[in-house]
């Protein structure tokens, strides 16, 4: 009975949650002078409406899930990774820079394409490292040390587009010279998916799942995040699992980036990113880091990226609209939950 | 704490299911709401269904064939902007292209894309923007940006039934060093050559200091012949209406990074305005596409100093600041792309490589001009006289692509009396002798 | 100013902090309250001082009764109270800390404020500099900074709580100079401390507190047996101490000093032998915390050798000494020993060595169900630890501990436990000593526990250590006298 009626209060907040950030989302709406539900209704087929919608919704959700499964392994460990950016841009540069190295050589293109991801992987993993060593030897904070990195990184990527990597004759935004297209992940006919992305995607956050449920770094690692004192009074080198967390996030960031370049972009251009890193840390903190939830919430997530396009286009709204829903809904959740909080609190106190 | 998580995810799903239900009745008007206004359900339907094959409605699918064969009048062009298309600039003399034509071809209807950058669009191509375009209705779709270029080519390859103009690429240039031969790309770009000359001749007309200064974007073939072009108008205009000696004019061109301004990514344009004008260049030549140095020229003057500035792109972009403004050379797109509609809608179109340059009988007519300048409140009633002079010489005839010209390292570029080419104007390799600044990105 | 404290009760859950203290302190008296840890002396001071509410009772200041709901209130009334801890003080300047609670005005004329808190600081002989960093100051230069503050603000009655621990002997003089001053102006100071040789010395008064009552009020010339037995009670002797077999040495200290920003310890020589148990007795921070946690490998010390096992570990990690059969309990389970939001069965496994990448969950959940019923724990494999009562924590916590362990640490092994768990924990103690040849070092302020339990005990006094005593032979009132400072000079 008592239970029950819990439920029915959690449902309630949840719900008062949703209802929050679309009302707050609508009312922004409403003030920028736009019918809420032609907005809504072009996000949805925007994303939804099509095959070829579908799968961009995919080709966006690959790194942005690669991203998130990244940071449930640093959030695990209790460290905000604000990095992420700059590690899902070494990993495209790398991931580029053997893709260079190699194109004009006689190796077979899968090789020289699992060569590249490897080492995308490689590159986001040290970017990581150099935080995670801020953090331990340097008594740098994980967030300012990754703001840090991701603004090295950045600057990196424009001095190489503009440098050293630049097109013949020119420097130009939209990038490096694109990769012959035997460098590309294989795309399945007609769509800009490639099915490799969502395949490595989907194998990444099994193995993510797994290491965090089922093993003893996992679980060392959770000690690690909730109290790292306790874990080192128990026996856990605390240091050592907090930077191997940073190495594993920084890999599936650095592998982020080289989906990217490999099956998204074909080259590096200047914002790489996508600013993924940051909307994966949106999603895992809507999902309260549970591995398996992001998977749906990253595609919702990655589904208002795609849909927002149709605003401009038919209702001459600003794309951005989506962040504002994204945001609020993160927002509204993490309000309702303290409200929740407190309202079970003052339940409690009354029974 | 699982129930908890449970909830949590079934909350999410509800926002979806929300947002749906709110839309499911809705969704299957779609195709009707976009086109209401002109045409009859049933006609319009047809396009939008053969662009979205997953909707699903049996019996309007299979009008199609018939609709599409009758001539409807209507034509949904798609545009894709670099910039915002308000932007007093380059999008916006192409957002403005849009408008007019929506003008003089009745049942032409635009719809665009502004912003279309990786730093504004994260996560997107213009490709894929531009297939949404096409799924609007869209049956043209013009690529705005020089940026832009492997994405049109892509998409081209990609939509062979829909018409691709790319404005400032080379791609369907037969002579071009790129020709790709694709059969339903076109180029257009205008002959900014001369609206740069008359920039720079205004420049060179009005500076005290006899120092101009160029605010460049990034550094291509593209950019480096419009710098090059202001200097060789500078340069006359310097020599023939002021008697003075070429070596005391000096020309500085500096390059920010990008056609805009992108906070931490290129440099500040605003910044290196200021620094022009703080040290001793009182005219500053706009090459990007939005109107810091006109800002800037109008803050300077405001505390006291004599400046000027030399806008670029855009028609109206003297208004900003009138009384620094020196004039505005600036393109005109709406004719060439009237053109290219009509033809397509004829199903006349080819593959083109337009190089389009001004009207010398009125540089400014709006329905013949691809290029044109216009003179601004700043300019002195004797320097317009002698621009005026300048201009129609070039409407004359005269060239200043000619030799003997070097190029900035020495080397000969056009040997005496020998007259450039398209191409070697096109491609052309580094500033020229006389000016100062980069030639080539550094590495 | 007359302080009188009528009927003060207060009540913390089922514990009785004050029970019906009934004080009064004339104007110009330095009176001392002596008492154990937790015998209410803090709670008492902080009730007076407004930083918390009595439950029932009556505050009078100079015969009126007055209602104190805050520290500011405290001041407003005239009462205040030392702070002497550096978490205590923003970082700021001293003048600064001194404007900061200048009462009524917003912009404080800092020069009338300069030449003011420099007339104070002449009148007591303080040599403040008031544009240093508070941060920068000693212990005892903030104590006078706060005195002044204090008495710039209009405090009548001073409340000090262990004033002395962590100054220099010539800042003690120098302090309890300025108190007999203050109480010759006829200001009302309250000196609470636990040392008998500092309230013997300072104090016209004394009260006693023991479990929240106050137990005995003296006046000079003061009885030392007497204040000792009224501080510890009547200890009663356990019977039947068993008699120890002591095996080979577990852990060997060789000259060992070790040292913090407060106090230095040693250097210590001791032996400790399997199947013995050492208590540490002494007032709380007298340093035997320290002294557990650098035999753990916690804290390095500064200076000789550290055998374990006949092993030297002299410097080594924490982990190294967990390796070597070393194991460490902390009191503080929630920060130090547990990991909320873990579940039981997951901290079996945490503690335990890996076996393998997967962790073998149906395994643990059997070890955990074994552990559970081993330590009589209430509550289930899944259960997270925060969920546990503090009694289940502590147990689990034994539970936790790797076996065979050669040396076990630990602080305040049954403190906030009922009897029935103190007892059923003793007894696995005394077990796993016996069986698994493990030596037992522990901390606790609970004499009873010391004496029943240990077989050596060592004393702690500010920083000194005293050499490892019979614990069969000697008796409470030496124990009690150690522990308040005095008859060091025997050793």
């Amino acid at each position: 009975m008592q239970r029950n009626k819990i439920q029915w209060t959690n449902i309630a907040f949840q719900l008062g949650a949703v209802a929050l950030a679309l009302g707050f989302t609508t009312l922004v709406l409403l003030l920028a002078d736009a019918p809420p539900l032609e907005a809504y209704k072009n996000l949805i087929i925007g994303s939804f409406g099509s095959t070829k919608k579908f799968s961009d919704v995919l080709v966006a959700w690959a790194p942005l899930m690669l991203a998130t499964t990244g940071l449930l392994v640093t959030f695990t460990a209790g460290l905000w990774n604000i990095g992420i950016e700059g590690q899902i841009t070494l990993g495209a540069i790398f991931t580029t820079g053997v893709l260079r190295a190699l194109q004009d050589t006689s190796a077979a293109p899968t090789l020289i394409l699992i060569l590249a991801i490897l080492s995308g992987m490689i590159g986001g993993a040290l970017w990581a490292a150099l935080v995670g060593a801020l953090k331990t030897f340097g008594g740098v904070n994980e967030i300012f040390g990754g703001l840090g990195m991701n603004f090295v990184a950045t600057a990196l990527t424009l001095w190489l587009i503009f440098g050293p990597w630049k097109r013949p004759g020119i420097g130009s935004m939209s990038g490096t010279e694109p990769f012959p297209e035997a460098l590309w992940l294989p795309q399945i006919a007609g769509l800009r998916l490639s099915i490799w992305s969502v395949v490595i995607t989907i194998a990444a956050l099994i193995c993510i799942y797994i290491l965090l449920k089922g093993t003893y770094f996992g679980l060392r690692l959770k000690a690690v995040g909730r109290n790292m004192r306790s874990s080192f009074i128990l026996g856990i080198p605390t240091w050592q699992y907090m930077m191997a967390s940073f190495l594993l996030c920084g890999a599936l960031a650095g592998l982020a980036g080289a989906i990217q370049v490999t099956a998204v972009y074909h080259r590096l251009i200047p914002s790489i990113s996508s600013g993924y890193g940051f909307l994966g840390l949106l999603v895992a903190m809507l999902v309260n880091y549970q591995a398996l939830w992001t998977l749906p919430v990253a595609l919702f997530f990655a589904a208002l990226n795609i849909g927002s396009i149709q605003l401009p286009i038919v209702l001459k709204l600003d794309s951005s609209l989506s962040g504002v829903l994204q945001g609020a809904l993160v927002l509204s959740v993490i309000i309702m939950e303290g409200v929740r909080q407190r309202f079970l609190k003052a339940a409690r106190e009354r029974s | 704490m699982k129930l908890h998580t449970l909830w949590r995810f079934l909350a999410l799903l509800s926002i979806l299911a929300l947002v749906l239900a709110a839309c499911a009745p809705a969704a299957t008007q779609t195709p009707v709401q976009t086109e209401a206004q002109t045409e009859a359900p049933v006609a319009t339907e047809a396009p939008a269904e053969t662009e979205a094959p997953a909707e699903t409605e049996a019996p309007a699918a299979t009008e199609a064939p018939v609709e599409t064969e009758a001539p409807a009048e209507k034509l949904i062009f798609g545009m894709l902007l670099v910039g915002p298309y308000n932007d007093h600039g380059w999008s916006q003399a192409h957002y403005d292209a849009g408008l007019y034509v929506q003008e003089k071809f009745p049942g032409a209807e635009m719809i665009y894309v502004d912003k279309v950058n990786p730093a504004d669009r994260p996560g997107t191509t213009p490709a894929q923007l531009a297939e949404d375009l096409v799924a609007k209705g869209a049956k043209l779709v013009i690529f705005n940006s020089d940026d832009m270029k492997d994405s049109a080519l892509e998409f081209a390859a990609a939509n062979p039934d829909i018409y691709t103009i790319h404005a400032s690429g080379d791609s369907a240039w037969k002579d071009g060093k790129d020709y790709k031969g694709l059969p339903n790309l076109t180029n257009i770009m205008g002959r900014m050559e001369y609206g740069k000359m008359m920039a720079g001749c205004a420049a060179a007309l009005t500076t005290q200091t006899g120092k101009i200064g160029y605010l460049g974007p990034l550094i291509n073939d593209e950019t480096r012949r419009l710098a090059a072009s202001a200097y060789l108008g500078a340069r006359y205009c310097w020599s023939e209406y002021l008697q003075k000696d070429p070596a005391e004019l000096s020309f500085k061109v500096t390059w920010i990074g990008f056609w805009f301004n992108i906070p931490g990514v290129t440099s500040d344009p605003t910044q290196v305005a200021d620094d022009f004008y703080n040290s001793g260049y009182d005219v500053v030549i706009s090459g990007i596409d939005t109107t810091e140095a006109l800002q800037e020229a109008k803050k300077f003057n405001e505390s006291g100093k004599t400046v000027w500035a030399i806008p670029y792109d855009y028609i109206g972009a003297c208004k900003e600041a009138e009384n620094v403004c020196l004039g505005v050379p600036y393109f005109n797109w709406g004719p060439a792309y009237l053109k290219q509609i009509q033809l397509f809608t004829e199903g006349k179109h080819q593959p083109v490589w337009e190089w389009n340059g001004p009207d010398w009988t009125d540089i400014n007519n709006p329905d013949t001009s691809a290029v044109g300048f216009v003179k601004g409140a700043a300019l002195s009633a004797d320097a317009a006289a002698k621009l005026d002079e300048f201009i129609a010489a070039l409407a004359g005839g005269l060239n200043l692509w000619v030799g003997p010209l070097n190029l900035q390292d020495g080397t000969v570029y056009l040997a005496e009396g020998e007259t450039a080419t398209d191409l070697q104007v096109w491609y052309l390799p580094q500033l020229l002798e006389g000016m100062e600044g980069q030639s080539v990105p550094s590495n | 100013m007359n302080v009188e404290l009528i009927g003060i009760c207060k009540t913390f859950g089922p514990v009785k902090a004050n029970d019906n203290i009934h004080l009064r302190i004339p104007s110009g008296t330095i009176q001392g309250i002596l008492g154990e840890n937790g015998a209410g002396k803090s709670t008492l001071m902080k009730v007076l001082s407004g930083f918390i509410q009595a439950d029932q009772g009556v505050i009078l200041l100079d015969g009126k009764e007055v209602r104190i709901h805050s520290p500011a209130d405290a001041i407003h009334y005239g009462v205040g109270m030392l702070h002497q801890d550096p978490l205590d003080f923003p970082p700021m300047k001293v003048i600064e800390n001194f404007i900061a609670g200048s009462p009524g005005k917003i912009v404080p004329n800092s020069k009338e404020v300069i030449a003011r808190f420099y007339e104070l600081q002449q009148q007591f002989d303080f040599a403040l500099d008031p544009q240093a960093h508070v941060d920068r100051l000693t212990v005892g230069e903030r104590q006078q900074l706060e005195i002044l503050r204090l008495l710039w603000l209009g405090a009548q009655v001073l409340i000090l709580d262990e004033p002395t621990t962590g100054i220099s002997s010539l800042q003690k003089i120098k302090l309890f100079e300025t108190l007999r001053k203050l109480a010759a102006q006829g200001k009302t100071i309250i000196f609470v401390s636990h040392k008998l040789e500092d309230v013997e010395q300072l104090c016209h008064r004394v009260a006693v507190l023991r479990r929240g009552q106050l137990v005995g009020e003296a006046t000079p010339p003061y009885q030392m047996d007497d204040l000792v037995q009224m501080m510890f009670g009547k200890v009663v002797s356990f019977g039947g101490r068993e008699s120890y077999k002591p095996g080979e040495i577990a852990l060997e200290l060789k000259g060992v000093s070790i040292e913090d920003y407060r106090m230095r310890i040693g250097p210590v020589n001791l032996q400790a032998r399997k199947r013995e148990v050492i208590g540490l007795a002494g007032m709380e921070g007298s340093g035997q915390l320290l002294f557990l946690r650098a035999c753990a490998g916690l804290i390095r010390p500064t200076a000789g050798r550290m055998v374990v096992n006949g092993k030297d570990l002299t410097g080594k990690s924490y982990h190294a000494f967990l390796k070597n059969g070393v194991v460490y309990m902390p009191a503080s389970r929630m920060e130090e020993g547990l990991v909320p939001g873990c579940s039981l069965m997951e901290h079996f496994v945490l503690a335990r060595d890996q076996a393998g990448f997967f962790v073998d969950w149906d395994g643990a959940k059997k070890t955990a169900r074994d552990q559970i019923a081993a330590y009589n724990i209430h509550g289930r494999p899944d259960s997270t630890v925060e969920s546990l009562s503090g009694g289940n924590q502590q147990r689990a916590l034994l539970a936790l501990m790797r076996t065979p362990a050669s040396l076990i640490l630990m602080e305040h092994p049954t403190r906030g436990l009922d009897i029935e768990s103190t007892l059923y924990i003793w007894s696995l103690l005394k077990g796993r000593c016996s069986d698994q040849d493990s030596a037992i070092l522990f901390i606790s302020s609970d004499l009873d526990e010391i004496l029943q339990y240990s077989d050596r005990i060592l004393v702690f006094f500010a920083g000194r250590v005293s050499p490892a005593l019979d614990a069969a032979s000697i008796s409470v009132d030496q124990l009690g006298q150690l522990i308040g400072g005095r008859g060091w000079d025997a050793f």
